[in-house]
């Protein structure tokens, strides 16, 4: 019997929705439990893929800062077929909101004009991520399937997992391709 | 194709090739409406069937044999022997190329938008041509960058350019449809966007906000404040009534969701091309205020809710009280026929009285000539207005009459004030206003308007000039202007301009506006706004209403009553033809039709009224 292929998640600028959509799936996650090997998502112990690699890497949100840019490219160098899940992802969606605005004015509005901060201030520590445009994961690596939505249903999440699990590369149509 | 179009006779049958089958067409026609009367879908965007077709979108595309470059569909015309495929690789790629190039504009967030949804939820036509394409990226990712600009300086329609895919509906709506001509594509380019007059904010434009180009938006562009958000087509109702803005009568379909009205949207094969007006599409919907929705009586210490049973009671013997044709009634020209004759035989038949009048307006003579209807004045070659404003009053009037003014038509304003209409006008001619023997402020017939004779001439030289002359007037003239109009030639049509919805079906009825005095008053008032004037004075009052007005505080029995939108029966336009209206909403609670407050009422006089059959709602003899 061949070996259950793997699968591994992360987030970027997100909601987090779409993973909840992830677990809307309810009683069919055992279907895909016994399809695939999920490793490392947000929300399970283990949080990071492993550097010898998955098979499946998904990733949820937007990239807006280097932090993101980073787990993109970790996940990208770690797994074979690479899915952006949900529109922030696909898109850019609702993160990328602030790039009309500029990142240093978002960054002001957020830190010091929010109605109750009292003497704030923008964190500019070295260690820390540094903010950027917002793009859709596609902008800065490869992404082999696309799955839009805010968030996707668990129907076009259970479809991708089992085509992917079967080793077709998934595309959605009809009912399961809906952006809304 | 020169030759072919040199041999094109319109409307003749062609035989053209679709796809590989033989179809029938009618050369001039277009391949898109050929296409989709042989059963062949081919998406369109900037493609509406009210609109000239324009070409902007690109969406359409089809290969057609012997043309060098893919033709846009809906503007090509049909010639004998056309060879045409809609399915190729070619054609594929091209539509879907240009419906990539459209999303990457704008940055197009759907999740936020009211008209987003699924495949089968969404009313985003650019949505679901992009579905249906399959497209489940960004082909060229969109500038978010840039900065789009939302106005929502217009009291009911919000603009959010960052939708628009600028395929130029709202534009041809503006110009063709409703002749505003407010709407037009500013800037060049990647800059392109839809702007008002010299690049001023909607809000302060000339626009008139009849919402038709709202209406013909394919995307969230343009959003109405009342209804986004609160329902998806796949959730709504439509109901096809009319609407009772104004006495013009347009049809419309109403939009409503559990049982509330959400929005009003014209008709397109309607007798107004599906144009409306501020008026009818939005001001219907604005909060009138609480409603009268229990029967009111009153007692020592003011107003208190009754029972139906005792408010009639109390009706009754009061109206019974003023002694015998003693007792008057005032009814709303708003009233449907059916409502208006039971209101008369319940004052004739179980009041013996006949002192019967309209709430309001005045209704000019409905008896000068032919009457006119819409399409005659969009299609008239002169327009005369005398005396009125339909730019005010009966705004889609005034839009189709500029309409004929775009095609070449003279336009006559006589008036004795000035007009919306003056500026387009080949001719304007004051009237004098004289203080008429009626002094009441709210009385629209206590002044007559006359003229001088050598201006009646040039208004009457104008008219007799026109091959299809439309003379649309108002009430007042006096007997020279009036002797005037019945002179014309009888190839003159017209259309009086009557203040309520109902006007010309209560002036068939002998009902007109005139001061009632009597001891015991019944005013049905329904949903006609009376807030600006006094209650009339009565020994006893009874007011029947649809909303909590002043008059209804000061009865000493109020009534509730249904308004417009659910009432069944119908009405008579200015043009003289009897319009249905089918309810769209239930009225509230213990709101009974006007025919069973009347019957019930002529019950506990000891006449019930004849006639009527109390197992319809929509009693065809008494209405409600």
């Amino acid at each position: 019997m061949p070996e259950k292929p793997t699968i591994a998640s992360d987030w970027l600028a997100g909601c987090a929705g779409c993973h909840m959509s992830l677990l809307d799936l309810d009683e069919r996650l055992l279907a895909i439990v016994g399809l695939a090997t999920l490793t490392a998502t947000p929300i399970t112990d283990l949080k990071h893929p492993a550097e010898s690699g998955v098979d499946v890497g998904i990733l949820e949100g937007a990239v807006n800062n280097t932090a993101n840019e980073a787990v993109a490219r970790t996940m990208r160098r770690r797994c074979r077929i690479l899915v952006a899940l949900g529109d922030c992802a696909v898109f850019g969606g609702v993160p990328t909101m602030c790039n009309a605005a500029g990142c240093a004015a978002a960054l002001r509005r957020a830190y010091i004009e929010t109605e109750s901060t009292v003497a704030g201030q923008i964190p500019a520590d070295p260690d820390i991520a540094v903010i950027g445009p917002c793009r859709a994961v596609d902008q800065i690596v490869d992404v082999d399937v696309y799955v839009p939505g805010c968030p996707p249903s668990a129907d076009a999440i259970f479809h991708v997992l089992t085509e992917l699990a079967e080793g077709r590369l998934p595309r959605l149509a009809g009912r399961l391709l809906d952006w809304h | 194709m020169i030759r072919a179009a040199e041999t094109v006779v319109p409307g003749q049958r062609v035989s053209i090739t679709i796809d590989g089958r033989p179809v029938q067409a009618r050369a001039g026609h277009t391949v898109l409406r050929a296409a989709r009367d042989a059963g062949i879908d081919i998406p369109t965007l900037c493609d509406h069937p009210a609109l000239p077709p324009t070409g902007a979108c690109r969406v359409c595309m089809v290969e057609i044999e012997r043309q060098r470059a893919l033709q846009p569909s809906c503007t090509f015309p049909v010639t004998e022997g056309l060879v045409i495929r809609t399915d190729t690789p070619r054609v594929l790629a091209a539509r879907r190329f240009a419906v990539e190039m459209l999303l990457s504009e704008r940055p197009h967030y759907c999740m936020t938008c009211p008209v987003s949804g699924g495949e089968h939820t969404s009313d985003c036509e650019l949505q679901r041509v992009a579905y249906r394409l399959g497209m489940d990226r960004w082909a060229y990712p969109p500038d978010t960058s840039l900065r789009w600009p939302v106005d929502a300086t217009r009291p009911h329609m919000v603009m959010d350019h960052g939708r628009c895919i600028l395929c130029r509906r709202c534009v041809r709506a503006c110009s063709t449809l409703v002749a505003n001509h407010t709407l037009a594509v500013h800037f060049r380019g990647a800059r392109s966007t839809i702007g008002a007059d010299d690049q001023v904010p909607f809000g302060e434009s000339t626009c008139v906000n009849c919402g038709t180009c709202m209406q013909v938006c394919p995307t969230g562009a343009i959003i109405d404040r009342h209804s986004a958000f609160r329902g998806h087509e796949a959730d709504v109702q439509r109901t096809r009534t009319v609407c009772m803005a104004c006495g013009v009568g347009c049809p419309i379909d109403t939009v409503t969701r559990h049982n509330r009205l959400l929005r009003v949207e014209g008709v397109w094969d309607g007798s107004t091309d599906g144009v409306l007006c501020e008026l009818g599409r939005f001001d219907v919907l604005e909060d009138h205020g609480p409603r009268l929705s229990r029967p009111l009586v009153r007692d020592a210490g003011g107003l208190r809710e009754a029972t139906w049973d005792e408010a009639l009671a109390r009706a009754a013997d009061g109206l019974r009280g003023a002694g015998p044709g003693a007792a008057g009634g005032l009814i709303t020209a708003r009233s449907t026929n059916q409502s208006l004759l039971a209101f008369t035989r319940f004052f004739r038949e179980a009041l013996h009285s006949d002192r019967v009048a309209l709430l309001s307006g005045a209704t000019p003579p409905l008896d000068l000539g032919a009457a006119a209807d819409m399409a005659d004045v969009a299609r008239a070659d002169c327009v005369a207005i005398i005396n009125g404003d339909p730019a005010r009053t009966h705004k889609v009037l005034a839009y189709l009459a500029r309409r004929a003014c775009d095609r070449g038509a003279r336009l006559v304003v006589a008036s004795a004030d000035p007009t919306g209409l003056d500026d387009f006008a080949d001719l304007v001619v004051r009237l004098q206003r004289e203080a008429g023997p009626r002094a009441d402020p709210h009385d629209a017939l206590r002044f007559t308007y006359h003229v001088r004779p050598d201006r009646l001439a040039e208004v009457r030289g104008a008219i007799e000039r026109a091959a299809q002359p439309v003379v649309i007037h108002g009430p007042g003239l006096d007997k020279e202007l009036l002797a005037a109009l019945r002179s014309l030639p009888a190839r003159t049509r017209f259309l009086p301009l009557v203040d309520q919805a109902n006007a010309v079906g209560a002036g068939r009825l002998g009902l007109e506006a005139a001061p009632v005095a009597a001891d015991a008053l019944y005013v049905m008032a329904s949903d006609e706004d009376v807030d600006d004037r006094p209650p009339p004075a009565a020994g006893f009052l009874v007011v029947q209403s649809s909303y909590r007005t002043p008059w209804a505080d000061a009865a000493d029995v109020a009534l509730p009553s249904k308004a417009w939108f659910e009432k069944q029966g119908d009405i008579t336009s200015f043009a003289g033809h009897r319009l249905r209206l089918t309810r769209p909403v239930d009225a509230p609670g213990d709101i009974l039709p006007d025919w069973v407050t009347l019957f019930m009422l002529s019950v506990r006089l000891g006449r019930p009224l004849s006639c009527v059959n109390v197992s319809d709602d929509a009693n065809p003899s008494l209405g409600g």
